[in-house]
């Protein structure tokens, strides 16, 4: 790290932020290159890359936002919230009403798309609901105790969730309402599938990750985090899990018979601050986090360089996303802080 | 340890429990429905009987979930911690959250959630736990159920409503029933649910400062119980204790016989040491810290246990005998 440069570097020469007044849930890019952060105020904030210094507003929930994720047309944003809604955003701030479910929180979002089908799987209360773009019911399960956690396979065949006492896996097409219980006692708080769609992974409440093989049901046990995890990212080949909850960037390796009996790899620790939020780079092994402290670091896996993104100062990172072609990077923060940097070429 | 100026910035969490028909609701309810300035979140798991208009309501299943940590009688309730975690990201600060519980439920996972789960310890605090009982109906609930004996034994605070439906003695003696089963808990008596709120909200009870705020002086008391029972026992070491032995012995003791242990709160002195220490746990899950100098010359130490199966000789033994010699 060059002395003279200061770790605002990047922020300031290739970046474009704004300071709201709400905790930052979470942030996303749609496939227009349009960065949303939705936060704790029940707005979704957007910036265009066309215009990247002005920034829209949506009063997208009447209370506070759980979730938001790109919407699966590629176009705008869905958000859940603890009004009970499923708000559509779109690119110019307007936003419409996808599905209503009464007092019960909408916590949890992921969605999938692909040219058959767009996806959007809901955890509202012990249910999973899986809509499609429009917000027409396609299926909805439920579950012996409240979703944590959704994830979809890379092919969009078979979605994840994560529960007490264990995970549940659904076909998503199945008429059938069995799924496969994929049992582990405790808590479990959020849900990861690898690319190669042969392994899930959730974080517990005892600051753990717990593992499945599905070929063969094998058990896996990632511990010693000094406290919960909130973030969990497969590097796009599948090697690597990146994993939030520890004083560095946690990465298990899921190659060479790994993550059992192997030490995972740690990078950009040795500062003694928690990082709380991070993401895998969609085509490079390389992994944005953000720590309780307000640092943002991109890490290079392969040869561990760290280069600093901002500096510590606005408060713990709470949400990091890239966009689809991996050039720009959206994270937020607990004070209300919002930021896009642009990684391409010049 | 800098306490004092992390915990002024925590919401205070209110627990209210207390059996079907005590009154809970109705109680709920005049809280807030007066005209009181402040904004509260309130978390109930049946919907609709509330009517509310500043204040906002949260509607939750609960969740009670074991902790896979090695002690058995460790639970919390997931729901709360999912939901307190949501609400502390809103925008609205709240002045204070109420969570109620449902007629049959223990305390113990809520309160033991204030202790286990990191982000809820830095954004929360509980403040106290407040039981409504039916003055009429008491006496029967502790005949047929645990649960009423549990729920005071938790309390910090009991209400004794519908004292207009029977005699002051009879009112007396429910009072004292009580007081068998918990001695520190302060008791306020009422008719048709009217509190004062100022009395119930923000009173700090689990602030290690005020542990044994509300011990009363009499600490000899009758053990008429049978084993399954739960009461309170309350024992005093003139001399300063060895912090050494203490540790070792009441570590043991919760690690032993947690279960059994539904509260234990204690002022202690510790040899060489000026300021008063302060104890308490839930169960298995202890806390301690040092909360300011003695005052006069009287440093008694005391220690109170509420729970089953206490063996009066052998508590006293134990704790009399981790004084220095």
């Amino acid at each position: 790290m060059g002395e003279t440069v200061s770790a605002d570097h990047i922020l300031e020469t290739r970046g474009t932020s704004a300071q709201f007044d709400a905790h930052v849930i979470a942030c996303a890019f749609d496939r227009q290159g349009v960065a949303a952060f939705g936060l704790g105020d029940g707005t979704v904030r957007l910036n265009a890359r066309a215009t990247p210094l002005s920034w829209l507003n949506a009063d997208a929930h009447d209370g506070g936002l759980l979730a938001l994720a790109a919407h699966p047309s590629g176009q705008g944003f869905v958000s859940g919230g603890d009004d009970g809604a499923l708000i559509r955003t779109a690119a110019d701030g307007s936003i419409s009403a996808l599905a209503a479910f009464g007092s019960k929180w909408v916590e949890q979002l992921a969605v999938f798309a692909d040219a058959k089908s767009q996806l959007i799987a809901c955890g509202v209360g012990k249910k999973l609901v899986l809509l499609d773009g429009k917000g027409a019911i396609l299926k909805s399960v439920e579950h012996p105790s409240t979703v944590t956690g959704i994830a979809f396979d890379a092919k969009g065949k078979r979605v994840a969730t994560s529960h007490y006492n264990g995970a549940s896996l659904w076909f998503v097409a199945s008429k059938s309402d069995n799924p496969r219980r994929l049992e582990w006692k405790g808590s479990h708080t959020g849900i990861a599938f690898n690319p190669d769609g042969d392994h899930v992974v959730t974080s517990m409440q005892e600051n753990s990750l717990h593992g499945w093989r599905l070929t063969d049901g094998q058990h896996m046990r990632m511990s010693g985090y000094p406290s919960k995890t909130n973030a969990m990212s497969f590097t796009r080949n599948g090697k690597w899990l990146a994993s939030s909850g520890a004083e560095s960037i946690v990465l298990w390796p899921f190659f060479g018979g790994g993550p059992m009996g192997k030490s995972p790899t740690e990078l950009a620790g040795g500062d003694d601050v928690l990082c709380s939020y991070l993401a895998t780079h969609p085509t490079q092994e390389a992994v944005a986090a953000g720590f309780n402290d307000g640092l943002m670091v991109l890490a290079d896996i392969n040869n561990a360089r760290i280069l600093p993104i901002a500096a510590p100062g606005r408060g713990a990172v709470t949400a990091v996303a890239w966009s689809a072609d991996g050039t720009h990077l959206a994270f937020g923060t607990e004070t209300g802080f919002c930021a896009v940097v642009d990684f391409s070429k010049r | 340890m800098s306490d004092t100026v992390a915990t002024t910035n925590l919401v205070p969490v209110t627990v209210l429990t207390g059996y079907l028909g005590a009154g809970k609701t109705t109680m709920l309810n005049r809280i807030l429905s007066e005209q009181h300035g402040r904004k509260y979140a309130v978390v109930i798991n049946e919907f609709g009987e509330l009517g509310v208009d500043n204040d906002l309501v949260v509607d939750t299943d609960e969740e009670v979930f074991e902790m896979n940590n090695g002690c058995i009688c460790c639970t919390v309730r997931g729901d709360l911690i999912r939901i307190l975690g949501a609400l502390m990201k809103r925008k609205t600060k709240f002045d204070g959250i109420i969570i109620e519980t449902t007629g049959l439920a223990n305390p113990a996972p809520v309160a033991q959630t204030f202790f286990v789960d990191d982000t809820i310890k830095s954004r929360t605090k509980l403040d106290a736990i407040i039981t409504v009982v039916d003055a009429k109906n008491l006496p029967a609930r502790l005949a047929d159920s645990t649960e009423a004996a549990e729920q005071i034994a938790f309390a910090d605070t009991v209400v004794l409503n519908k004292t207009d439906l029977v005699t002051p003695a009879e009112a007396d003696a429910v009072e004292a029933l009580i007081r068998g089963i918990n001695r520190t808990a302060r008791i306020i008596r009422a008719e048709k649910a009217q509190v004062d709120i100022a009395s119930l909200l923000d009173q700090g009870a689990f602030d290690l400062s005020r542990v044994l705020e509300h011990l009363p002086s009499f600490l000899d008391s009758d053990d008429h119980a049978h084993n399954d029972d739960i009461i309170s026992m309350s024992f005093e070491a003139p001399r300063p204790l060895d912090p050494e032995k203490f540790n070792a012995w009441i570590g043991d003791l919760l690690a032993q016989k947690g279960q059994d242990l539904l509260r234990t709160k204690g002022i202690l002195s510790y040899q060489g040491d000026d300021r008063r220490f302060a104890f308490q746990a839930v169960h298995m899950i202890a806390d301690g810290d040092f909360i300011g100098p003695w005052k006069g010359e009287d440093r008694t130490s005391r220690i109170v246990f509420i729970g089953r199966n206490l063996n009066r000789p052998q508590l006293r033994r134990g704790f009399e005998a981790c004084q220095v010699n």
